[in-house]
């Protein structure tokens, strides 16, 4: 039985959304010595619950949100009309929703990032149409936070293997996966090339590690859960420690939708809705807000009030501004013998040789390449190459499937001012809140980086012995699972939204802590960026907390 | 961009017509307890009446499976049981689209009647129906009816489309609790991570 608290005593913290972060905040802040109330919306599933269903989970919305019940929007420019998603297809902005959030279903590729990506507006300057800036913090400042991840969420891999690798103060508590035929086969090309391609990071288990199962290759990570918990999600990992302390509550179906405010400028506490749309208040003495880069800014929208007219930690401006999802683009390749790409994890080597922006290119941006699974049986077979996909000649592509790989790319999207998420004025959800509007448009270096990686992924498999490569076209992005930058860190409060320490600027005891935090994106896979960042935020904030000068 | 968002976008712009697999999130309720009933009328195929399909709209729906997927050397769409996938799906959790499939058939067979008066499609030759379908594969009838032979093809067998894992088996799919490695040929005699200066 794990401890509850009453609403109508302010607990010490209140965190908004479980998953990669809001589950770390919660263990990190409960172990400290804090009483900490975490609200999910959605519910709490068990290993047990986990199917290799393929249809359920990546077409029926089986684990992220549901178009029918929380509809968005999509537009490009504030020219176009936003248009709603419809019951039965997907949302532009998918999560999961549930305890874990989508630390239970993404495909658990762990890399840092790299020096170079903290301070790339002072090593490239200004880029036309963008706001790129340096990010208040040095990789140096974050790098015993990764290392926390690493050993305390676990993550496995091999250290000292390329010589772009960002420096790091300990090992992976775990050696890499086993390679796969796809790894092998990238290694191999990449080599010939020149380049250096090394043992994928990744938060799963591939020994026994802190009370968990090790890894069974059974194939089905990306959009799935992990059925024998060899998956690092916050579910298996950061949740049970925390309600371990006895301090901490996971309080589920709990859809937060006004964080109130007092004459002071404080917080106070949290307005929620439970499962029957009964309103409840839970008091607290600090608010965090760990609910992703799309559910996060739309709640500091939707808790507008008179003294915040704008919404809370908005004096600036920049709540939702500065949306960025990573670009990038694949390259499937088809080889002599079976490669078998549907057993275990998805990926098991990275190149990162073209990880920095170079101007020599003529563009900014900066990516890695993975070696991949190609996607599960309906996708494959729904996305051929050829121009009938019907009929005997398709039929005999199918056939292909244990014979190709897919080389993906993960590359930069630049933050532009105009790409944000603000509140539709019309759509709503089944709540009766406002919907989630998304404008969205690459900047143009985004495309043009992305092609030119996407080029480089087909020279790798062609090098490694391809028989046949082929590619989609980079396209304009219109969905996506990283959701970034739409309350980014920085010192100035007229250009940013939270101090180097997730405090907003605006309210005291109100903090932000997920991939609404970041000031540029990355190159892909941020969800151990965003662990770092909240293993460092909870530690300022608990020390802050400690002085009383929260 | 993930590919997980890729890969979704990319089955958006194929099968985002009527007829796709993404009606399963609106009835995804009742595809739960769609499966018994898929289960036993796949079981019970040899002499399972339809639901929904009359026997001459059965014909037909079967015979545009089986040049989706035809049977070769190997079983095809007919052998996986895609008519009674999209019987019964067209009964439960596609309730609402059935109508549409019905107009869309008829319309369907009636386009065909126009250069082959007087014969069904079902009862034409492989040759003539493969190039009449060459003719209307751009249709959102066609459209619907190869994302719901794929998918019941490919989806799990207890969905009634994948009998005895035909689908998976044609793809060299196999679905295990637990895989060891070796996985593939490439991997087969791989020595392990070493950097390339160092010695072997």
């Amino acid at each position: 039985m794990t401890r509850t608290f009453k609403q109508s005593e302010p607990v010490d913290f209140v965190i908004v959304g479980s998953g990669a972060s809001g589950g770390v905040m919660a263990r990190e802040l409960s172990v400290a010595g804090f009483n900490v109330v975490v609200l999910e919306q959605g519910k709490r599933f068990q290993a047990s619950d986990f199917e290799h269903d393929e249809l359920k989970y990546w077409f029926a919305n089986g684990l992220t949100n549901d178009p029918a019940l929380f509809p968005q929007t999509f537009r490009k420019t504030s020219a176009d009309k936003a248009v709603k998603s419809e019951p039965g297809k997907f949302n532009p902005l998918m999560y999961a929703r549930m305890v874990g959030g989508s630390s239970v279903h993404f495909t658990a590729n762990f890399w840092r990032l790299h020096p170079v990506d903290f301070k790339e507006r002072s090593l490239l300057g200004a880029i036309p149409g963008a706001s790129l800036e340096d990010w208040p913090i040095s990789y140096e400042e974050l790098e015993p936070y990764y290392a926390k991840v690493e050993w305390d969420v676990g993550v496995s891999g091999l250290a000292g293997t390329h010589p772009n690798e960002p420096h790091r103060s300990r090992p992976y508590p775990m050696p890499p996966m086993p390679a796969k035929s796809s790894g092998v086969l990238l290694e191999r090309g990449a080599r010939k090339l020149g380049l250096h391609p090394f043992p994928a990071p990744l938060a799963i288990a591939s020994q026994p590690y802190r009370g968990r199962a090790a890894c069974v290759h059974c194939g089905f990570c990306m959009g799935f859960g992990c059925e024998v918990q060899a998956k690092s999600t916050t579910l298996y990992t950061m949740i049970p420690e925390a309600e371990a302390t006895n301090r901490c509550e996971i309080r589920t179906g709990s859809y937060v939708f006004r964080v109130a405010t007092n004459p002071k400028g404080r917080v106070t506490g949290v307005h929620y809705y439970d499962g029957d749309m009964r309103e409840h208040f839970q008091r607290a003495k600090a608010v965090v807000l760990c609910a992703n880069g799309a559910e996060t800014p739309r709640l500091l929208l939707m808790s507008a009030n008179p003294q915040f007219p704008q919404g809370l930690a908005n004096s600036s401006g920049m709540v939702g501004k500065h949306l960025m999802f990573n670009q990038g683009g694949g390259a499937y390749g088809t080889f002599e013998h079976e490669l078998n790409e549907y057993k275990s994890v998805q990926v098991t080597r990275v190149v990162h040789d073209f990880y920095d922006a170079d101007p020599k290119r003529g563009f900014y941006g900066g990516g890695g390449i993975d070696a991949r699974i190609g996607p599960n049986p309906i996708f494959w077979a729904m996305n051929g190459p050829t121009a009938r996909n019907w009929g005997k000649t398709y039929k005999d592509h199918l056939r292909t499937f244990p014979r190709t790989m897919l080389a993906q790319g993960h590359t930069t999207s630049l933050a532009v001012e105009a790409n944000s998420i603000s509140l539709d004025p019309e759509a709503k959800d089944s709540f009766g809140l406002p919907s989630i509007r998304c404008t969205y448009k690459d900047h143009p270096d985004d495309l043009r980086f992305a092609a030119w990686l996407q080029a480089r992924a087909v020279e790798i498999l062609d090098a490694a012995g391809a028989l046949k490569t082929w590619n989609e076209a980079i396209a304009e992005s219109s969905l996506a699972v990283h959701l970034l930058g739409t309350c980014r860190m920085g010192n100035d409060p007229q250009r940013s939204v939270i101090d180097r320490h997730h405090r907003s600027h605006d309210i005291p005891n109100l903090f932000l802590c997920d991939g609404s935090s970041f000031v540029t994106s990355g190159r892909g896979q941020p969800t151990m960026t965003i662990q770092a960042l909240a293993f460092r935020a909870a530690d300022h904030i608990g020390q802050a907390a400690r002085r009383g000068e929260i | 961009m993930d590919k997980a968002a890729q890969t979704r976008r990319e089955f958006l712009s194929t099968a985002g017509s009527a007829l796709g697999v993404a009606w399963a999130a609106a009835h995804w309720p009742a595809i739960a307890s769609a499966h018994s009933h898929a289960v036993a009328a796949v079981a019970d195929s040899g002499t399972a009446t339809f639901g929904f399909l009359s026997a001459e709209e059965a014909r037909d729906v079967d015979a545009i499976a089986s040049q989706i997927i035809p049977t070769d050397e190997s079983p095809g769409a007919h052998e996986a049981g895609s008519v009674y996938f999209i019987d019964r799906s067209l009964q439960t959790w596609q309730a609402s689209h059935a109508a549409p499939f019905r107009a869309g058939l008829k319309d369907f067979q009636a386009g065909f009647n126009v250069a082959h008066p007087g014969i069904r499609f079902a009862d034409a030759d492989s040759a003539t129906q493969f190039a009449f379908l060459t003719t209307v594969e751009r249709t959102p009838f066609f459209e619907g009816m190869r994302a719901m032979t794929l998918i019941g093809l490919f989806a799990l067998p207890q969905y009634g489309g994948n009998r005895d894992g035909i689908g998976w088996r044609l793809i060299g799919f196999s679905d295990q609790h637990a895989f060891s490695p070796p996985f593939g040929y490439y991997d087969r005699d791989y020595p392990g991570f070493k950097l390339p200066d160092a010695k072997a």
